[in-house]
């Protein structure tokens, strides 16, 4: 019987479509659009302990079938969210996922705590933004701080699971799945967006005021799936995949390679009903060849 | 609530009309039920290497025959493969986006300040205030850049054209030429539109004559409905520290004294 609903990390969603963070603000904008409840799961904006102002302009720059953003973390703050967001996006049929981000070891652990109490049903702990000069992807480098400040967040917030979004410029990404896990995560996301830079070859000058940006969009999409298979090769928690996706054959595609469930991001800024189109295409393809999307789940067949 | 639409246009027109800048003429299967002028319009390119959409500008509109005008320059590669799309193209927009301008109750007399391609925000303005008095200015670079006299003739009291090296209409800065009308005329409001550099001009030449700027504002967007965070203007309002707030949403039209330049 066909079937398209997924679990990760003990939490059901409707379906395994998730908007990826910064894409989706805390889905009032989409909202606008299509009602966000056709969807499995969103990502909320990174959320720091302050408000945070972000990086001055410009923030982004096209790249051939991608862009580059550093918006680096602009953000109300976590008290702001748990005010204004936490309650309206609770009583909606959609698995809110908070992602939070600390520029100190204790920021993560105060953040946790407060998420802990609120209503989101999980945590995604960004430890892989590119655009912040403190703390975001310094975290993610190396195993043993992924390990620890996982364990830190893990301890903090007891009462929901916990999945490490993981950054892809690091040494070697399956060591850090594997140092999450050691760390206690219910789950990994990855990739988060790879290190860039757009140039004006008329000014000399980089295009964003930060100089480097993080990439996305479908051009990671080839980068995305190898490390999405290399983790789904080295943990047992589930994955959570995204990098470029922008069609039901590529979500397909990074299950195929071990992903339970995927992020949408960057497509909802080409497509505004991009992940919703996304959800329906694949409810139909489900239906049509009357499978369980979880069979799909790490079923690649390498060649010899 | 859904209250907003990706919609579906065709290009009935797409011509040069200066030095690198195109009118683009889209009729859309449906309107919205409103347009305000200084609103845009953002376009999704027909091609998947360029994910991003274009922002511009809602030049003018027509609820009736469902059309809407866009000017651009070809600056870059996106422009470019605007540039060489035929009639009968048909392509994704959002609209109207943006906050568009609102004049306050007592406004009766507007100057319109124009600067090269940022001169392609007014005429909408006077199509959806049509009951107040305009004086246009527009100034450009030189004749090769002239833009919209005709359409902003028709909407004007008075107009004025200059360029800053005289090779057509008055000769010099429009901000300049404008200073020195500004008592004759005594406006309730300058609505503006050009480049920053224009807004450190006007905002000097008028300093003291107690006239209110508005502006409309440009930058480079991701999803242009408030959810990215990238179009970000710093902003400083009476006794709040600065802030950056999102040119798609509390924007692009602001109120010049709030904005940091």
């Amino acid at each position: 019987m066909s079937n398209l609903k997924v679990n990760v990390a003990g939490v059901e969603f409707k379906n395994p479509i998730i908007t990826a963070s910064g894409t989706f603000g805390f889905g009032r904008e989409y909202d606008r659009f299509y009602n966000i409840e056709e969807l499995g799961g969103m990502c909320t904006k990174g959320l720091t302990i302050r408000p945070k102002l972000g990086n001055p302009p410009p923030r982004i720059a096209e790249s051939y079938g991608g862009m580059l953003n550093s918006v680096g973390l602009q953000n109300p703050g976590v008290d702001h969210y748990l005010q204004k967001d936490d309650k309206y996006l609770a009583k909606r049929d959609i698995v809110v996922i908070a992602n939070v981000a600390g520029s100190t070891f204790d920021d993560y652990i105060e953040i946790a705590q407060k998420i802990n109490t609120s209503n989101a049903d999980m945590i995604e702990l960004n430890i892989s933004c590119p655009n912040v000069k403190e703390g975001g992807m310094a975290f993610g480098v190396l195993p043993a701080s992924v390990e620890k400040v996982t364990a830190a967040v893990k301890k903090a917030c007891p009462n929901k699971p916990v999945m490490t979004k993981l950054s892809p410029n690091v040494a070697c990404i399956a060591d850090n799945a594997r140092a999450a896990e050691a760390g206690g995560a219910d789950a990994i996301s990855l990739i988060n967006t790879l290190l860039g830079m757009a140039v004006n070859y008329k000014t000399r000058k980089p295009i964003l005021f930060n100089n480097n940006g993080g990439l996305s969009g479908a051009c990671v999409k080839p980068v995305a799936l190898k490390m999405v298979w290399d983790c789904f090769n080295a943990v047992k928690i589930p994955i959570v995949g995204l990098g470029g996706i922008t069609s039901y054959t590529d979500v397909l595609e990074f299950m195929i390679c071990g992903a339970r469930a995927v992020e949408i991001g960057t497509y909802s800024f080409t497509n505004p009903y991009g992940a919703r189109d996304i959800a329906k295409d694949l409810a139909n393809y489900v239906e049509e060849n009357d499978i369980d999307i979880n069979d799909l789940v790490g079923t690649l067949i390498l060649n010899k | 609530m859904a209250n907003l639409k990706d919609r579906t246009a065709t290009v009935i027109l797409n011509e040069k009309v200066a030095k690198d800048i195109y009118k683009m003429v889209l009729q859309f299967d449906d309107m919205p039920d409103e347009i305000k002028g200084g609103q845009f319009v953002h376009v999704k390119l027909n091609d998947s290497a360029h994910i991003l959409r274009r922002p511009f500008c809602i030049c003018d509109y027509d609820m009736e025959r469902k059309t809407i005008d866009v000017f651009y320059a070809v600056v870059g590669e996106g422009t470019k493969i605007l540039s060489e799309y035929t009639t009968g193209e048909r392509l994704q927009a959002m609209l109207p986006l943006g906050n568009g301008y609102m004049p306050s109750k007592d406004v009766r007399k507007v100057v319109l300040l124009g600067g090269g391609m940022g001169s392609a925000v007014l005429p909408a303005i006077p199509t959806t205030y049509p009951n107040l008095e305009y004086y246009t200015y527009l100034g450009f670079a030189n004749k090769d850049k002239v833009i919209l006299e005709n359409e902003m003739a028709g909407k004007s009291k008075d107009i004025v054209v200059a360029t800053d090296d005289g090779s057509y209409g008055k000769k010099g800065f429009v901000t300049n030429i404008l200073a020195e009308d500004i008592d004759r005329i005594r406006p309730d409001v300058v609505f503006c539109c050009g480049p920053e550099v224009m807004y450190k001009a006007l905002k000097k030449s008028l300093d003291g004559h107690n006239v209110p700027i508005v502006v409309s504002l440009e930058a480079r967007m991701g999803c242009g409905i408030g959810a990215c965070l990238v179009c970000n203007c710093k902003v400083r309002r009476a006794g709040e520290e600065e802030t950056y707030v999102r040119v798609c949403i509390e924007g692009p039209v602001m109120n010049l004294d709030e904005v940091v330049l």
